[in-house]
């Protein structure tokens, strides 16, 4: 008997910040009893707590409800929620490719903003069936009418069918329920081939090792099937499968089309990789699902306890952090100024900003990150090629012949009224512009070539204010290319601090010192004495502030009722100085490690 | 065997149940000035709440009278906001501060120019004040008025020199690193009260606070006129101005001719109990101190084993303060501090007199906190030329005294 799967509904939900993605996302879970009311924490899906508070999504995730549509039949919904973060391109990509459909959110009173465009293209270049919701229309200042003008012209979507709702009250959930039964298409696929599914995402469960979430295109899997993930090349048993309700509830199996969990009892997250496809071991199919490439770091950063003594315990819990994020790499980095600590590699520095993160406030430890560097090729005059990911493993100038370092293919689609503006900012981060391709009158799409170097220090956050938040960023590691390269060093009253230093293209190194030593100048308090900052470029010192020597830190009057006061205040200083890292005789607060993702900010 | 001698000392102290000073507030201002963040009300000097506020005073003076708190107090202070506002009512508070604590030999109280008149200089004589203190803070109109000052310079002048006549020993508090001030104006400043007789002077630096109108003009926008250079270059004027005219630093902020200095203030940096009455008055008992004040106060909490040291603050307001009845029916913030923090405490106070803490309390934080760490933080200090070893004492330098919180700081830090 052919496997039906004709109610099955593989959607996500794409909207711009703060249009109602979670609540709508609420509502379903609730109107289709997969939740009930009081258990609802609001916004289930997003479920680490620096994911709530930042309110992006980092990790996918994969809900499974029961709908009882109008037409008698109880229909399978998988709601696949998907990162939002241009560090994490790659895995929206794979978690649409697991879809049909994707509900595109626009709030009634704001219409078609910036993320509207570029999620609404990415659904489009995924091929799904695109259901509109104009939400928010409980709001007095809502005009679904104008917003469905917006949908069709700006985006080209047929908005007739939106569907008018309200996270808020529930209002028009019910319809927007129907209408994904009937515009999203219900998956295909063969239950007879052998067995070919998506890894979405991936978990670690201390009892049952490492836990994918799949979405099957042909076959089935079961407890107990032998599978095989391609790109890897690793066998495991399938320790039982299941799907979230948002908890997780086992199954038989996890047949054609659906969405659901595999407990691998791999032992190694290393092993399972987003993207990858998992076969049958014994019947392998003929060829993988396509997209994958491995999720590779470009960012690397140094990560140091502000206490020394707390190494091992940064060790432990980046172990414990990899575990459900394997994408994390380090090695041991030993530094004269701060001491013993890791290079980290990370997808990019929103990734690289929430791992610090999670590592102080969920073990407790107190860190310096140091400026991010990416990966170059640096040849010597000997004719060996190093691969340098610090700028303290630099070799002297005379040992080097050439430095090459990444350059990334960009793909930037964009209003053309700010076509001018993206192309200064790629100029101004020496990037190449290749081509650009009309899509229609309301998009152009722009191709250029630019090193990661620039488009990791703030090249995002520059792209989306410069065009309003319209523009969107996609883009893949390209080619090496030989680059004039220089060192620049900091120095702290006299003395170099290695984790200062900065790999910096020679054009922009002059000001870049200058900008640094600045701001630097801003965050380093004043001390009992007077602290030189200089940047050099070799023996050569290019630029130069100073510290003013503290003279007077003393809060003269102190009689009877001042002293509680007096003491707490004094705790709070030492409260602040605890957090500063001490180098030479200069204490340094950990922001100055940074220092380098701020100074263009006042440029 | 004399350092067993002095900790026997010590121990003594440390131990007694009567306070050495007494402190009343009056929270009433004709108007609050800019810079203030102190616990004081502007008010009309018809309001009654202010003479039910001084009648609740002498009621609950009486009360600690009777368990013998104030057998032994040597001093008084009746600060504020500005206790000469409330008139004829401050001349009968005085005298009921002599009948509570007859030993007392100085009794201040503070003054503002504008409410200072001929009449209650000899009321405030009569009733056996000793000592004035002045809030004057410039000599120039100008800056009196940034400081929202109600009175003029030539005002503070004549009412100085009036109550230096009148037989007070009088002290004038001035600010420097203020908006408008100058070197020049400074120095003027400084001559002026210098010209009008006085025998003792505090100077300050402005701390602009927040929730004060100065903090919201100002916020954190570290006004030029404040600036720390600034205030570190106007204290050290002061410094020269006063010592030349033969006064003597005797704590960071605070000069006098020779007998002048102010017994009560340097309690506060001794070591020694005090009890403060009124809205927002803070108090600091030794444990005994604090057992005695109990048996009036029942709404105190028993003391844990490690406490020896308690500070309490009144947290009731000035309408609430008039209508208690007796110490029963106030609220305080209590502070309870072990004896290694009370040690500290007094480390990190005596450095900020001229002389230093007193050998015996060096001896005695030694004993309480550990020899290696007192010394250790001592050596630290010296080797940063924060305080140095003459004779048997640890004293602040000059360095020392501009730097004073990363001195105390160190001091405090003996507690943890």
């Amino acid at each position: 008997m052919k496997k039906d799967t004709s109610h099955i509904r593989n959607f996500s939900i794409v909207a711009h910040i703060d249009h109602g993605k979670s609540t709508i996302s609420d509502r379903i879970l609730e109107l289709t009893h997969t939740v009930e009311e009081r258990d609802l924490e609001s916004q289930m899906l997003d479920s680490m707590d620096i994911e709530r508070e930042r309110g992006i999504t980092i990790k996918s995730n994969a809900v499974r409800v029961d709908y009882d549509a109008d037409d008698g039949n109880t229909y399978q919904f998988n709601l696949i929620d998907t990162p939002g973060h241009v560090d994490f391109t790659y895995e929206v990509s794979r978690s649409l490719a697991a879809c049909e459909g994707a509900v595109l959110v626009v709030d009634a009173t704001q219409g078609v903003e910036a993320q509207t465009v570029s999620n609404a293209l990415l659904a489009m270049n995924a091929n799904l069936d695109i259901v509109p919701a104009i939400n928010k229309i409980d709001l007095p200042s809502a005009e679904p009418d104008r917003v469905r003008e917006e949908i069709e012209e700006d985006l080209a979507i047929p908005a007739d069918d939106a569907v008018c709702v309200s996270g808020k009250t529930g209002e028009g959930i019910h319809d927007l329920l129907e209408a994904i039964v009937y515009l999203v298409s219900a998956p295909s696929g063969d239950e007879n081939a052998p067995t070919r599914a998506l890894i979405l995402d991936s978990y670690f469960d201390e009892y049952r090792g490492v836990v994918a979430t799949v979405r099957v295109f042909d076959g089935a899997i079961k407890k107990g099937s032998r599978l095989q993930m391609m790109a890897t090349g690793d066998v495991f048993l399938c320790d039982g499968v299941g799907c979230k309700r948002p908890l997780e509830t086992a199954l038989p199996e996890l047949g054609v089309g659906e969405v659901g969990y595999v407990v691998t009892g791999l032992k190694d997250p290393a092993l399972v990789h987003v993207g990858d496809t998992l076969t049958d071991a014994a019947n392998p199919c003929a060829e993988a699902l396509p997209g994958y490439h491995e999720a590779k770091p470009m960012v690397f950063a140094g990560v140091f306890p502000v206490d020394n003594k707390e190494y091992e315990n940064l060790r432990d819990a980046l172990e414990k952090l990899k575990v459900n994020d394997p994408s994390l790499t380090w090695a041991p980095e030993t530094s004269v100024a701060l001491g013993f600590g890791f290079r980290v590699g990370f997808l990019g520095l929103l990734h690289m900003e929430v791992v610090k993160e999670r590592l102080e406030r969920e073990f407790g430890l107190d860190l310096i990150a140091t400026s991010p560097s990416v990966d170059y090729h640096v040849f010597t005059t000997a004719g060996e090629m190093l691969d340098i990911k610090s700028p303290q493993d630099l070799p002297r100038p005379e040992q080097i012949d050439r430095i090459e370092e990444p350059y990334l293919a960009a793909k930037v689609i964009v209003p053309p009224e700010y076509m001018g503006a993206v192309m200064q900012l790629a100029i101004e981060h020496r990037g190449i512009t290749k081509d650009m391709v009309y899509l229609s009158e309301k998009s152009v799409e722009m191709h250029f070539d630019i090193p990661l170097a620039e488009l990791i220090l703030d090249f995002f956050d520059q792209l989306k204010s410069r065009t309003k938040g319209y523009a969107s960023l996609d883009y893949e590691v390209a080619d090496y290319r030989p680059s004039e390269l220089v060192k620049l060093d900091i120095l702290l009253a006299g003395e170099e601090v290695d984790a200062l230093s900065f790999i910096v293209h020679k054009d922009k190194a002059y000001p870049l010192a200058r900008g640094l030593c600045d701001k630097l100048k801003e965050i380093i308090p004043r001390q009992q004495f007077e602290v030189p900052i200089q940047g050099a470029i070799g023996n050569k010192i290019i630029s130069r502030s100073t510290v003013r020597a503290v003279r007077k830190d003393v809060l003269a009057k102190c009689y009877g009722g001042d002293i509680s006061r007096k003491r707490k205040l004094l705790e709070k200083q030492k409260e602040g100085k605890k957090r500063m890292k001490q180098i030479g005789t200069v204490d340094v607060p950990q922001e100055a490690f940074l220092a380098v993702l701020k100074v263009d900010d006042d440029a | 065997m004399a350092c067993c001698a002095t900790e026997a000392l010590w121990q003594k102290r440390l131990h007694e149940a009567g306070v050495s000073a007494l402190y009343l507030h009056i929270p009433f201002c004709v108007r609050k000035c800019a810079y203030c963040d102190f616990s004081s009300w502007a008010t009309s000097p018809h309001d009654p709440l202010m003479a039910r506020y001084v009648n609740a005073l002498e009621r609950l003076l009486t009360e600690v009278e009777g368990v013998g708190l104030l057998n032994g107090c040597q001093t008084a202070y009746i600060g504020g906001g500005t206790p000469t506002f409330v008139g004829a009512s401050l001349a009968q508070l005085v005298r009921d501060v002599r009948a509570a604590a007859p030993q007392v030999r100085e009794l201040s109280c503070e003054a503002n120019p504008d409410s200072l008149g001929d009449e209650l200089l000899e009321r405030l004589k009569d009733a056996g004040c000793t000592r004035l203190s002045v809030g004057v803070q410039s000599l120039s109109d100008s800056e009196l008025a940034e400081l929202g000052r109600i009175h003029s310079a030539s005002q503070a002048q004549t009412r100085l020199s009036a109550a230096v006549a009148a037989g007070f020993d009088v002290s004038a508090d001035l600010m420097c690193a203020i908006p408008l001030q100058t070197d020049g104006s400074w120095m003027a400043s400084l001559a002026g009260i210098l010209a009008c007789g006085v025998g003792h002077v505090s100077v300050y630096p402005l701390q602009i606070e927040d929730e004060t109108p100065l903090g919201e003009r100002y916020g954190t926008s570290e006004p030029a006129f404040n600036d720390p250079e600034v205030q570190a270059r106007r204290m050290e004027l002061a410094r020269e101005r006063l010592v030349q005219a033969g006064f003597e630093r005797y704590e960071v902020a605070s000069y006098a001719q020779a007998g002048k200095d102010c017994k009560h203030n340097q309690a506060y940096w001794t070591a020694r109990p005090y009890l403060g009455l009124g809205t927002g008055a803070s108090s600091m008992l030794t444990r005994e101190g604090y057992v005695a004040l109990q048996s009036i106060c029942p709404q105190f909490p028993e003391l844990s084993d490690g406490v020896s040291r308690v500070r309490l603050t009144c947290i009731d307001g000035r309408h609430e303060l008039p209508v208690a009845r007796s110490m029963a029916d106030l609220h305080f913030d209590l502070e309870f501090l072990s004896e290694v923090q009370a040690a500290a405490e007094d480390l990190m106070l005596g450095m900020r007199l001229v002389r230093g803490p007193e050998p015996g309390l060096v001896d005695h934080a030694r004993k309480v906190i550990g020899g290696s760490a007192v010394d250790g933080t001592l050596v630290w200090c010296k080797d940063q030329g924060l305080i140095r070893k003459s004779g048997l004492r640890w004293t602040p330098t000059d360095k020392g005294w501009l730097l004073g919180n990363v001195l105390y700081g160190k001091m405090w830090d003996l507690a943890s």
